[in-house]
């Protein structure tokens, strides 16, 4: 430990630490350009100076690099650090006049705009983070410095398209002035596809390290394995240098636990509709077609546009056609109703119009509005003076017949009330898609031994009187996995099969239906006919003993294993051959 | 056939010496690049060719650079028994009348003789050769003695020992001048650590220009864990009108090569690089010559002399950037990598080349770590002042009469530089100022002129020591444009690294050719004093830490100038050409038409025998019709 002075504040270091560590470490602020904690100091931009005074006398040492001594005096903001710092930003501001980063900078230390005289029109600083992140943390080297002096510049070997670039981004990322030569078309020559984030439904990118998103349960960033430098190839590892707590581990694998319990609820949830399977609706064709969950995101005002409505190139909608029952109700997709589309689709079009004032067209089949409040809403959104539609659209296409639909989407669609097809020209589309199963709900369904309906939705007990309850005990379902419904109804489900289960806990043990089967061991032969027949897994095959052996536990008294055994060896209580015989009597004995 | 007893290295001295001073005439061209850019190479064709022709019985040799440029080329002649005569501003006419003479026992034609030697003093060993017999004819008594000849008069010749003197492609030469025996004693007599003591003691500064004490540097490496351990000898010589180095290489490079392995031994490395600019194609080549040379004897490469001490030293041809001098650089570009410098500390001796503990030392330090370690630290001192022990090499140009190289000791005044040495100021104009230390050093005005040249003191001033060069300028200099010249040579070297030193140079230089062109405004100096000195201090490395010297120290003592340029619009020096105007003064002109011939814009008007006119737009300040007056009928103001 080093104990030194920083702004007349003493403070301890540890030895080999540097001084703009230590002084951020006790929040002094020093201003840097070129530093970036992953990769080693550089110290090109010679903002970071401060005065130090030691053995050696007073002089200006660029903190990102100097180590820490033992009694060194450290000051941050003498004059002497400001009247260099503020002349070598004037140089900056002079070279970058259009760099929000230089500007802020030059803000900071009160200059004003740079003389004319010397005013020229760059937009790289020369920090050399691109060019060393790609080296030093990436291992590439694809991007290097180009003559020296003024003529310094960022380029690729030979200023030829490189074919070492692996494409990963970083130059661009740490570049703090937004530089377009990083941009990657000009190093590799072709255009990259970032990163976009599911939870923005593809509306922005995300890094490969990302918190899923802002309510994430544990809300702890992630790596995506798939795309991480560090993971794939063995360097860059960037993230471990700035993660304070150090709880960046690349180690770490997927592991399977097993844990113990009582009771499962299933509420695994549905699938958004793939709207890009209707060809003719133009989702994925048309830039400006976007589904109504990209717009739930673009409404957030933590989403990707900070909750404005925004076309693909930045500008505003001046009309926008919401099209229901995308993926609902049509017998090429989905027979049923999503039950959700018709209320959410009214939200969207209220947020909508209340954001930019755009005229807004619902195109339904039918409006169905069965909650409470919800007719109520329609009603209003019809005074706001949104346009409603009854009919099926037929396209939406970007092929204009007048002036007026020229660069504009067409939405084709027939009106029923009027009897007539019209044509109406949009800036946007917005798809309503409905629900459906998960696509591995099929793999879930057979893991819990649950049935499920012909669209795949997991089926309950009874509709009326077990809705949360399935056929197998101790598992139970909620929310959308059991079929489309919107959020209060999910959340009453949950309820109710959290209610269950707390039920059976509380009572500490199961009830066991009296009707179980039971198999005799003198005659089973082995056959293992019944084995594969049991809906509830509670036979299985005593090798030891050649047998079939029932856990009577699992066993819910259907006797489908009883009627099919060869030998006669499962019989069922209250249900054996003789008890039946003998009811059979009993019933005949009044003819 | 290697060397590994005293008695080997006898016998190599021996012949050396039968080759230095052979029973026959010996004629000797000096040539060092420097020499054969003035013609030696013809002259030495022209030598040879006659000899034969002749049929006189006398060796011609090759020799390197004695230093005295203005003179070049140079041809000794070596009789026996007679002083050696040298002769300057040879040319292959004089050669081959020299031959002719030689030949018909005519005598030498003395009135072409610069100086004469009557003996060689061996410095290593402070044995004296002596060449003249008792009485020498009376030809050879006319001609000035070398030890009297004002060129040399002043010069005390460590570093140069054997430049000019020796075939500095044969190492037994070089050994029958007292080579490989400082070595000898190294690795035989003394431990490392004694080396690195006594290398302390001599108080040698770097004469690279920094000035840090080579002992302390040495021992910062020889003391540092990790291994391996490196040694480069930085011959990146790049400041423009200096050459020391390249001289050294060329024409003695086994000097650097023992001080190398001397130094290595005591640093305990056995890798070591010379890194050399590659515009030096000849001093790589004799480099090489050398290294196989001094490879085959022993005295380099495995089992040094004999013992167990092996060292490698590999040639690196220098990336052509002004700033791969820089140690930092240097290393950088060593490695492969854009030749920048980096960030210290850590500083070479922790991590330098590859990582590891690295030794840089300049071409002059390493040359004169031999006689130091054979003479002992405390001979080495009594040369120089205190603090500043030794000698160094000055490449001294510009406009004095005699333009060379001359080793002097330390704390020499500038006035015995300018005006013994190099023999004052052509054409007997006034001496205005010298700038020393590069292109990144300061410009010291007249009344400094009785000024000790030494690292304080020159820092003192507002210039530096450098690498040496010496640049001496006249009345007829404007030192804002000189300014400005060195400001356009350090912006375009500076490697772009560090902001101040790349857009601070740059700004440096456009306020600059602003007031150099008329432009200036009021305030520029101040602006500039304060942009120099912000520079000064915060650049990353010695380039951008020094290039503000030429404008801080022309602020400094030629401020009135600046003044002139920016509040009257007027160059003192009469060189801005937006700040001149030329005119003819009727009274003078005698309307001869030789200015109106030459102007290349047909600026001047007039006819014969009328005072002629300059049309001022038209003018575009060439110069040309001041050159060809003759009457100094052209005013210019």
């Amino acid at each position: 430990m080093v104990k030194l002075f920083i702004d007349d504040q003493q403070v301890e270091a540890e030895e080999g630490q540097t001084i703009l560590e230590v002084a951020r470490k006790f929040h002094i602020h020093i201003p840097t350009l070129c530093f970036y904690r992953a990769i080693s100091p550089y110290g090109g931009c010679r903002v970071c100076l401060v005065e130090i005074a030691d053995d050696r006398g007073s002089r200006l040492v660029t903190s990102c690099s100097y180590p820490v001594a033992e009694g060194m005096y450290v000051r941050t903001i003498s004059e002497r650090v400001l009247n260099a710092r503020k002349v070598i930003v004037d140089l900056l501001l002079a070279r970058c006049p259009e760099v929000k980063k230089i500007q802020e900078l030059a803000a900071e230390l009160d200059l004003g705009p740079p003389d004319p005289e010397f005013r020229e029109d760059h937009d790289c600083i020369l920090c050399g983070l691109c060019t060393r992140v790609c080296v030093e943390l990436m291992g590439v080297g694809a991007i290097g410095f180009h003559g020296r002096g003024a003529k310094r510049k960022v380029t690729t070997p030979y200023e030829e398209i490189s074919d070492i670039c692996i494409r990963c981004g970083a130059c661009a990322f740490v570049c703090p002035t937004g530089a377009r030569v990083l941009e990657l078309e000009h190093i590799t020559g072709r255009k990259p596809v970032p990163l976009l984030s599911e939870f923005d439904e593809g509306l922005r990118s995300r890094p490969s390290i990302y918190i899923p998103f802002p309510q994430a349960v544990p809300n702890k960033p992630v790596i995506d394995k798939d795309n991480c430098v560090r993971l794939q190839m063995g360097k860059c590892g960037a993230c471990q240098f700035f993660c304070e707590a150090e709880a960046i581990n690349y180690d770490m694998k997927d592991e399977f636990r097993d844990l113990k319990v009582g009771a499962i609820i299933l509420s695994t949830g549905f699938k958004g509709f793939d709207a890009s399977r209707i060809f003719r609706l133009g989702y994925k064709r048309y830039p400006n077609v976007y589904t109504s969950l990209q717009i739930e995101r673009m409404v957030n005002s933590s989403g990707p546009t900070g909750g404005e409505i925004k076309l693909r190139d930045g500008r505003q909608p001046k009309s926008v056609g919401i099209v229901h029952c995308v993926g609902s109700r049509d017998d090429k997709t989905n027979a049923y109703c999503s039950r959700v589309c018709c209320m959410y689709s009214l939200k969207l079009a209220h947020l909508i119009k209340e954001r930019t004032g755009a005229e807004i067209y619902n195109f339904y089949i039918d409006m169905r509005t069965p909650g409470k409040g919800y007719e109520k809403f329609y009603e209003k959104l019809m005074r706001e003076n949104v346009h409603f539609i009854r009919g099926n659209v037929a396209e939406v296409t970007d092929w204009a017949m007048t002036a007026e639909e020229e660069g504009r989407l067409v939405i084709r669609a027939e009106d029923t009330l009027l009897g007539v097809v019209r044509r109406i020209p949009v800036d946007m589309v917005v798809l309503s898609i409905g629900m459906e199963p998960q696509s591995d709900s099929e793999g879930v369904r057979r893991k819990f031994n649950v049935s499920c309906s012909d669209e795949g939705w997991f089926l309950e007990r009874h509709p009326k009187l077990a809705p949360v309850s399935t056929f197998t005990d101790g598992i139970f379902i909620a929310g959308t996995c059991q079929g489309p419904k919107d959020i209060p109804d999910t959340v009453a489900q949950a309820g109710a099969a959290a209610a269950e289960v707390m039920a059976l806990i509380d009572k500490g043990h199961v009830d066991l239906e009296p009707n179980s089967a039971y198999i005799t061991d003198e005659l089973c032969s082995g056959c293992k006919t019944c084995i594969p027949l049991c809906p509830f897994k509670a036979l299985s095959f005593n090798a030891e003993k050649g047998i079939s052996a029932i856990n009577e536990a699992l066993c819910k008294g259907c006797g489908t294993c009883v009627a099919s055994c060869p030998s006669g060896a499962l019989q069922q209580n209250l249900f054996n051959d003789e008890q039946i015989y003998e009811e059979i009597k009993g019933v005949l004995s009044y003819v | 056939m290697k060397i590994t007893t005293m008695q080997g290295l006898e016998d190599a001295r021996a012949q050396g010496e039968r080759s230095l001073y052979p029973a026959r005439t010996k004629i000797t061209v000096g040539m060092a690049t420097c020499g054969i850019a003035s013609g030696a190479g013809a002259v030495y064709a022209a030598l040879i060719e006659e000899v034969k022709n002749k049929r006189l019985d006398a060796t011609v040799t090759r020799a390197g650079c004695i230093g005295y440029c203005q003179q070049e080329p140079l041809v000794d002649v070596l009789q026996p028994g007679l002083p050696r005569i040298t002769f300057g501003q040879m040319t292959p006419k004089k050669a081959r009348e020299l031959v002719v003479r030689l030949s018909e026992k005519k005598g030498l034609p003395f009135e072409d003789a610069i100086y004469r030697t009557d003996e060689d003093k061996i410095l290593i060993t402070g044995q004296e050769v002596r060449l003249a017999a008792e009485r020498a004819a009376n030809g050879y008594r006319k001609v000035t003695l070398i030890r009297e000849h004002p060129y040399f008069k002043k010069q005390k010749r460590i570093i140069l020992r054997n430049c000019g003197l020796i075939d500095p492609e044969s190492i037994e030469e070089y050994i029958a001048c007292g080579g490989y025996r400082a070595l000898w004693k190294a690795l035989k007599e003394m431990t490392p650590i004694r080396i690195n003591e006594e290398i302390k003691k001599a108080g040698l500064r770097g004469r690279g220009g920094a000035g840090f004490l080579t002992g302390k540097k040495w021992e910062l490496c020889r003391l540092e864990p990790g291994e391996p351990k490196y040694v480069i000898c930085n011959a990146d010589e790049g400041d423009p009108g200096a050459f020391m180095d390249r001289s050294v290489l060329e024409s003695d490079p086994f000097s650097v090569l023992e001080g190398m392995v001397i130094g290595a031994f005591s640093i305990g490395s056995h890798q070591g690089y010379i890194y050399v600019r590659a515009e030096y194609p000849l001093a790589i080549e004799r480099l090489r010559a050398a290294i196989d040379q001094a490879e085959e004897y022993g005295t380099l490469g495995k089992n040094i002399l004999g013992s167990s001490f092996t060292f490698n030293v590999r040639v690196v041809e220098g990336a052509g950037a002004f700033v791969c001098g820089e140690e930092t650089g240097l290393i950088a570009s060593i490695e492969g990598s854009l030749g920048e410098p980096r960030q210290r500390p850590p500083y070479p001796a922790q991590k330098g080349l590859w990582g590891c503990p690295t030794n840089i030392n300049n071409v002059k330090t390493w040359a004169s770590v031999a006689p130091i370690i054979f003479r002992g630290g405390s001979w080495f001192v009594a040369t120089g002042t205190e603090g500043n022990p030794g000698t160094t090499v000055f490449s001294l140009v510009g406009k004095v009469r005699n333009n060379g190289l001359a080793e002097v000791p330390l704390g020499i005044r500038l006035r015995e530089m300018i005006f013994d040495i190099g023999g004052g100021i052509q054409d007997d104009r006034a001496f205005k100022a010298v700038q020393t230390g590069g292109p990144s050093g300061g410009c010291l005005p007249a009344s400094l002129i009785d000024l000790p040249v030494d690292y304080e003191r020159l820092a003192d001033a507002g210039s530096m020591m450098g690498s040496g060069g010496m640049i001496v300028m006249d009345e007829d200099t404007c030192m804002v444009d000189i300014a400005r010249y060195f400001l356009e040579f350090t912006s375009d070297e500076s490697c772009g690294k560090c902001t101040p030193c790349r857009e601070g140079t740059k700004r440096m230089l456009q306020i600059l050719t602003r007031i150099t062109r008329g432009k200036g405004r009021p305030g520029d100096a101040e602006y500039l004093q304060n942009l120099a000195e912000v520079i000064k201090e915060t650049s990353l490395c010695g380039l951008g830490g020094t290039a503000p010297n030429p404008v801080l120290s022309t602020l400094r003592y030629f401020h009135d100038e600046y003044e002139a340029h920016i509040v009257d619009k007027r160059c003192p020096g009469r060189v801005c050409k937006e700040l001149i105007s030329y005119s003819i003064d009727p009274e003078k002109c005698p309307g001869c038409l030789a200015c109106l011939k030459q102007c290349p814009t047909e600026a001047i008007i007039g006819e014969a025998k009328v005072a002629h006119r300059i049309i001022g737009n038209k003018c575009i300040k060439c110069g040309a019709c001041l050159d060809v007056c003759n009457y100094n009928a052209v005013i210019v103001e």
